[in-house]
């Protein structure tokens, strides 16, 4: 009933909203990353984050404490929060949710395909899987060696298997046909979950458009600049570029023409937002790179989300916020364990 | 008493801690429960702090603590509860409990990894012999069949194969066999087939017998597979997909030979490894035995431990390094006690030192005789001296030993005042302690110079600072020659506001808490609680009056105050049962005084009782109007005339006549009674409430306010207020039965006071009415700008005058700041505030009259307002009144049906109906709401009179024992 969704979202959707409303506000403020970045030790990190909403997140570990525990737990408790929404949700916030997850299957599976193409025992690449996109047939992934083969015996009852129509092909895996496949897969599943979103209607749609498009976007853009110097042809690149973002059609077009990142550069000068992420970017170090500025901006958009009431967007908003958070904390654990303290402020801080 | 009335007296303390005792006093100070401490580092984060390391080594142990403690919850043990509160560790015993602890959790840890890697193989080699025997089912049965026609993808192409080719695909079936997890059965099913693409036979069983699942621990029912297939590509595929799927693979032997010699291998495995597994449960439950008796205590040690250690991260540290200081909020009347907490956790803290210098000093002794023995030649009549001398170089050394422990050994009280080196070395210098107020000289402080000083002529100031800062030094000497110190407590001066102390009884904390909910009393303000403990449950009561429901209600609290310290009672954890049980000594109260008034109001469950004999006599009006029984019989009701000597005999002795119970105009007559009560009740409250403020004003040196605040507040409700109840009793007392004809309305002359004018069918009260109530108005009237610009203006005439010395006085305590600027004791705080006072209250001058106008309007419409909110007295008791009376007649009246059994019988279930009405109606919701009532007037009414209830709580660090799980 989209227009009218407002007046019974309480009824199914009031309990999760209100609590992620809640876990939002537990989210570290620009206050803890300062305090975060003088820590000398990873333990006073930890002495740090028990003042926060992590609370005792890293009490129970025995042993010292290493970047990749703390990245493990803060994944768990992420895992945790969001499997409580999933469990408590009603459709269609529920498919909603599933959504959210197939982001990170696509990368798992994408992951544990490239992992065995160089011959990586699979337990030593499950581990490295994000929680978020893990499934039942996941770890079998390896046994294809091929996209039909795939298809036909891994993800064919799997959600993911929606997503595959395009990429179904008897070519051998590669590395350049797997990233094309990751390519095509994300590009059907961010037009899916567009166009999910869009039938939803109401605040939903209103919230989910601009950050789907800016995810559309920022694949194609990175699509494009990945591609210079690769054997790809310029008409299979424009095949790879999800159709849902604000490029499409005439900057997809021009994007697919470019020869160089000065091109690319210029495609992103016609758009507004997106000429103010280019330009933010600098080539020198400690500038930020096009990666950065875009995980700024998709900070910012998500933090919008907060702003209305009645719609599913916060909670695709929360899981990517909480995400760019751990990248955070990893970032700064990272550099503290390595005692490379000139680049510690290069977070992205949220609030 | 004292303390209830108002707060008690608190004062800014410094601690001077030695760093070696710091601790041992801090934990002495939190056994006591007296100080609240202050964080001196608020800018430094909790990490950068000084004990962080110590923190951190209680937090290590803290989950060593919590490894232990699951370890003991999974073997299925309930830690039981400290038995007595142990004292904090001190540092050795700290590492003791540490390395003790560590030992058994690496003991503990080892045990179970060795159970679990038991239990692991034992249950690996279970499964197995699971497997195998399920596989016979499936795998012996075609051996006496001879020919191979059962799996379905292998028949259908079997006429296609040639026979020879057939025989040798025969020959090369292999099988993989295994348990799966249930859930994943159907999945793995279905991924085998498609991968494989049905070149295979798969079979599955459930296992006969759950067993754990290592990861989780919960008991699951296995399932078995035994996949069978054909060639070896196929074989990897299916090795692979069952790896993926977590899948135990077992060796599956191809012969049937071989598989029976596995199962009885593996039978007596299984039995050499149970044996086993016995042997290390019993070990693992000796250990558990361990922990159990010791962690219980640890927790609490290592609780205490941390939270001295937090307390220690909030000291400053003074520039010699080797002292802290600590600043406290702490009660005056406990000073002393604070001094002796510190010497007591000195002399335990610095015990060790001392121990330490006594072989010390033996050492040297001896060392000193050996040389001088073996320099003097050995002759024995040098050998008498020598050992004299000898002697005397160790008794030397013994005197060097701190004189605290060597009397703490020796059993004498150790005192700073008298004894001991300090105070040897402090009569030296010419110093006395004061101690009268238990604490001791002044040491340099710029806040202390600033703010205490003031009044003193400045010649005694410099005394005293010049005897503060002979005092620091010789502390400072103290110091740096190591001898012993005991740590001091030391007064500071402050102008920021202290917290809050009311010490409180199991009897008096309710009514406190009551008070407490609206705001917690400004630091020395009058404390309306103790006048609460009478007049909250008086005016509960008003409403409430009624023997019966108060008598229920003051059995119901009796019952619970008796049984105060069961302990069913006390830990109960519905938190409404815990709030009543909290205000169990309100209720009481309020109970007692609802018997009270429902005397007054003679009620008991809504019905009159004659204790004393009626007043009104109806046989004297019946013989007066000599009443017929015709007329009786035609007339239902009947008029008594108290005018008519001797039907009405005076007043009743006590309370209502029971006769008004009967009459017709019962309510009229109480309604009047009980609004003029109201009335009267309500302005007598106020006006306490304003008396109070006397207190207040008179305790802050505001004497001002008296006349400017407290002298108009008085007219204006008396004038005006307190005329209306002299009025109301003028009244009674003036007219009587007689004469009430002709009595005038107290409502229109009230309302002509006001109108200054007079109504000429309302006749006058008394002569000259009318000049006495104009005075009256106009008084109240002028006494409102009284007190709109009273306070105002006085704040700014007073600022005027004093603006010339203020400027002048300034300078000095500005150079004296100077001098002791670096000493240990100026907080930034009190330089900050000393500094920009005399500015912050010019500009304050809007504010303080926006504030008093403010005040003025709330108080004036107030007192309208507010006595109409009290006529609430008047409505509850009336609803509760009618309420009660409703259930009498309608639900309790229909029992009585007559005086036969059946009426016995009937009158059981309405009693029962009007006991739970009672209880759930009358009792509990009027009861709720009376208190809510009553609360209101309290809070509103009453309070805002004189309460400003701006402070906050003093919370000592102590080491509460309900804390501890």
């Amino acid at each position: 009933m989209p227009g009218y969704s407002e007046f019974y979202f309480n009824v199914d959707h009031g309990y999760l909203e209100g609590l992620v409303r809640g876990f939002k506000g537990g989210i570290l403020t620009s206050a803890d990353y300062v305090n975060l970045a003088q820590c000398e030790t990873l333990e006073d990190l930890k002495l740090h984050l028990q003042t926060t909403d992590y609370g005792n997140f890293l009490a129970n570990e025995t042993g010292p404490l290493t970047v990749s525990t703390i990245d493990e737990k803060l994944k768990t408790k992420l895992l945790t929060e969001f499997h409580y929404f999933r469990n408590h949700a009603f459709e269609p916030l529920a498919t909603f949710l599933n959504f959210v997850t197939y982001n990170y299957m696509i990368d798992n599976v994408i992951l544990l395909i490239t992992g065995t193409l160089h011959q990586r025992p699979i337990a030593e690449l499950v581990p490295k899987c994000h929680p978020l996109g893990s499934f039942e047939q996941m770890e079998a992934v390896s046994i294809a060696s091929n996209p039909t083969e795939l298809f036909n015996a891994i993800l064919v009852d799997t959600p993911l298997a929606a997503f595959f129509q395009d990429c179904l092909s008897e070519n051998d895996l590669d590395e350049m046909n797997i990233e094309i496949m990751r390519n095509k897969l994300y590009k059907s599943y961010l037009e899916a979950f567009y166009k999910f979103c869009e039938k939803q209607g109401g605040t939903t749609a209103e919230i989910m458009r601009p950050i789907l498009e800016f995810e559309a976007d920022r694949r194609a853009f990175i699509i494009t600049i990945n591609s210079f110097g690769t054997e790809l042809s310029k008409d299979d690149r424009e095949k790879l570029y999800p159709t849902c973002g604000k490029l499409y059609p005439e900057g997809l077009h021009l994007l697919a023409n470019a020869d160089d990142y000065e091109q690319v550069k210029c495609v992103a000068e016609y758009y507004a937002e997106y000429k103010a992420v280019f330009e933010g970017v600098g080539s020198g170090t400690g500038e930020k790179t096009l990666e950065d500025a875009f995980f700024e901006h998709e900070v910012k958009l998500n933090v919008l989300a907060f702003n209305n009431q009645f719609h599913f967007g916060v909670f695709y908003a929360y899981v990517k916020l909480k995400e760019q958070e751990c990248r955070n904390i990893v970032w700064i654990a990272e550099c503290i364990s390595q005692r490379h303290r000139t680049k510690i402020n290069n977070y992205i801080p949220i609030f | 008493m004292g303390s209830l009335f108002r707060s008690e007296e608190v004062c800014l303390a410094q601690l001077f801690l030695q760093s070696a005792s710091a601790y041992s006093c801090i934990s002495e100070l939190g056994e006591r429960g007296l100080l609240e401490f202050r964080d001196l580092n608020p800018k430094v984060s909790p990490f950068q702090r000084r004990f962080v390391g110590e923190v951190r080594r209680c937090e290590e142990m803290e989950k060593t603590f919590t490894f232990l403690q699951q370890e003991l919850r999974a073997a299925g043990r309930v830690l039981g509860p400290c038995p007595e509160s142990p004292r904090a560790p001190a540092a050795r015993e700290a590492l003791r409990v540490q390395e003790q602890s560590e030992q058994l959790a690496q003991e503990l840890r080892e045990v179970s990894r060795n159970r679990a890697s038991l239990r692991g193989r034992l249950q690996d080699l279970r499964q197995y012999l699971h497997v195998l025997r399920e596989g016979q089912r499936f795998t012996s049965l075609p051996a006496p069949l001879g020919s191979p026609p059962r799996p379905r993808a292998l028949s259908e192409r079997e006429p296609i194969l040639d026979p020879s080719l057939h025989q040798h695909l025969e020959r090369k079936i292999s099988f993989v066999a295994g348990v799966i997890h249930p859930w994943r059965v159907t999945a793995f099913e279905r991924l085998l087939w498609r991968a494989c693409r049905g070149y295979l036979v798969a079979s599955f069983v459930e296992m006969p017998e759950p067993m754990e699942d290592p990861a989780t621990g919960e008991s699951i029912t296995w399932v078995i597979f035994l996949i069978s297939y054909w060639g070896e590509q196929i074989g990897q595929k299916i090795r692979k997909i069952s790896a993926c799927f977590h899948c135990q693979v077992y060796a599956y032997p191809e012969s049937e030979a071989s598989r029976t010699e596995a199962i009885t291998r593996l039978h007596s495995q299984i039995q050499e490894l149970s044996v086993t597994l016995e042997e290390t449960e019993k070990y693992l439950a000796e250990v558990l035995d361990k922990v159990a008796q010791v962690l219980p205590t640890w927790r609490v040690q290592v609780q205490k431990m941390k939270a001295i250690y937090l307390v220690l991260n909030q000291c400053s540290f003074d520039v010699t390094k080797k002292c802290l200081i600590a600043e406290v909020w702490c009660p005056v009347r406990d000073l002393t006690q604070v001094q002796d907490a510190l010497r007591q956790g000195s002399v335990s803290g610095s015990v060790h030192q001392g121990l330490f210098r006594v072989p010390m000093s033996l050492c040297l002794g001896f060392l000193v005789s050996y040389v001088f023995m073996s320099r003097v030649c050995w002759c024995p009549h040098v050998l008498v001296p020598g050992v004299v001398l000898c002697l005397h170089v160790v008794f030397v050394g013994l005197l060097s030993v701190p004189m605290s422990s060597c009397q703490r050994f020796l059993g004498v009280p150790v005192s700073p005042h008298h004894g001991g080196p300090c105070a040897r070395l402090e009569r030296i210098v010419g110093l006395v302690p004061r101690t009268g107020s238990g604490c001791w000289g002044l040491v340099p402080g710029r806040g202390l110079l600033r703010g205490g000083c003031r009044g003193q002529a400045p010649r005694a100031r410099q005394e005293s600072a010049r005897r503060a800062r002979i005092r620091f030094w010789v502390l400072f000497l103290q110091y740096q020659s190591g001898s012993s110190v005991e740590c001091f407590v030391q007064r500071v001066p402050t102008s920021e506001s202290p917290p809050t102390l009311i010490r409180t009884n199991k009897f008096t904390a309710g009514f406190q808490s009551i008070v407490d909910a609206y705001g917690v009393a400004s630091y020395q303000e009058v404390n309306p609680a103790p006048y609460a403990i009478i007049t909250f449950p008086f005016i509960f009561a008003i409403m409430f009056g009624d023997v019966g429901h108060g008598l229920l209600m003051f059995l119901f609290a009796l019952w619970m105050v008796l049984y105060e310290d069961s302990p069913r009672l006390r830990q109960g954890t519905n938190e409404i049962w815990l709030t009543f049980f909290e205000g169990r000594y309100l209720i009481l109260l309020m109970g007692a005084f609802s018997i009270y008034t429902g005397f007054i109001y003679n009620e008991c469950f809504s019905k009159a009782t004659v204790i004393f004999p009626s007043a009104w006599s109806v046989a004297t009006m019946a013989n007066h109007s000599s009443w017929s029984s015709a007329y009786l019989a035609t007339h239902p009701s009947l008029t008594l005339d108290p005018n008519v000597t001797g039907v009405f005999r005076g007043p009743y002795p006590f309370g209502i006549d029971p006769i008004w119970s009967l009459a017709t105009n019962h309510l009229n007559f109480l309604n009047s009674f009980k609004m003029k009560m109201s009335v009267v009740l309500g302005i007598v409250h106020m006006g306490f409430g304003v008396v109070l403020g006397v207190f207040n004003h008179v305790h802050f040196q505001q004497r001002h306010r008296l006349v400017l605040e407290f002298l108009p507040e008085m007219i204006f409700l008396l004038a005006l207020f307190g005329y209306l109840v002299f009025l109301i009793f003028y009244k009674w007392i003036k007219f009587s039965a007689a004469d009430s004809r002709v009595a005038p309305s107290i409502l229109i002359h009230f309302i002509d006071m006001f109108l200054f004018t007079s109504n000429a069918e309302n006749l006058p009260l008394y002569p000259g009415q009318v000049p006495v109530q104009m005075v009256l108005v106009v008084l109240a009237l002028a006494s409102v700008p009284v007190l709109l610009l009273g306070t105002p203006l006085y704040q700014w005439c007073r600022q005027g005058a004093s603006r010339m010395p203020v400027t002048t006085g300034e300078q000095e305590p500005l150079l004296e700041g100077q001098e002791a600027g670096n000493s240990v004791n100026a907080t930034t705080e009190d330089v900050e505030s000393g500094g920009h006072s005399p500015a912050a209250k010019h500009l304050d001058f809007a504010e303080i009259f926006m504030h008093q106008a403010i005040h003025t309007i709330e108080y004036c419409l107030g007192c309208v307002s507010n006595t109409a909110s009290y006529l609430r007295l008047w409505a509850l008791s009336l609803a509760h009144a009618q309420l009660s009376e409703v259930l009498w007649t309608m639900v309790m009246r229909n029992g009585f049906v007559g005086l036969s059994y059946v009426g016995g019988v009937v009158l059981v279930p309405v009693f029962t109906a009007f006991a739970v009405l009672t209880v759930a109606i009358l009792l509990v919701m009027e009861g709720l709401s009376a208190f809510l009532h009553a609360l209101r007037l309290h809070w509103v009414e009453f309070q805002n009179k004189f309460y400003v209830g701006a402070g906050y709580k003093l919370c000592p660090f102590a080491f509460a024992p309900d804390t501890w799980e």
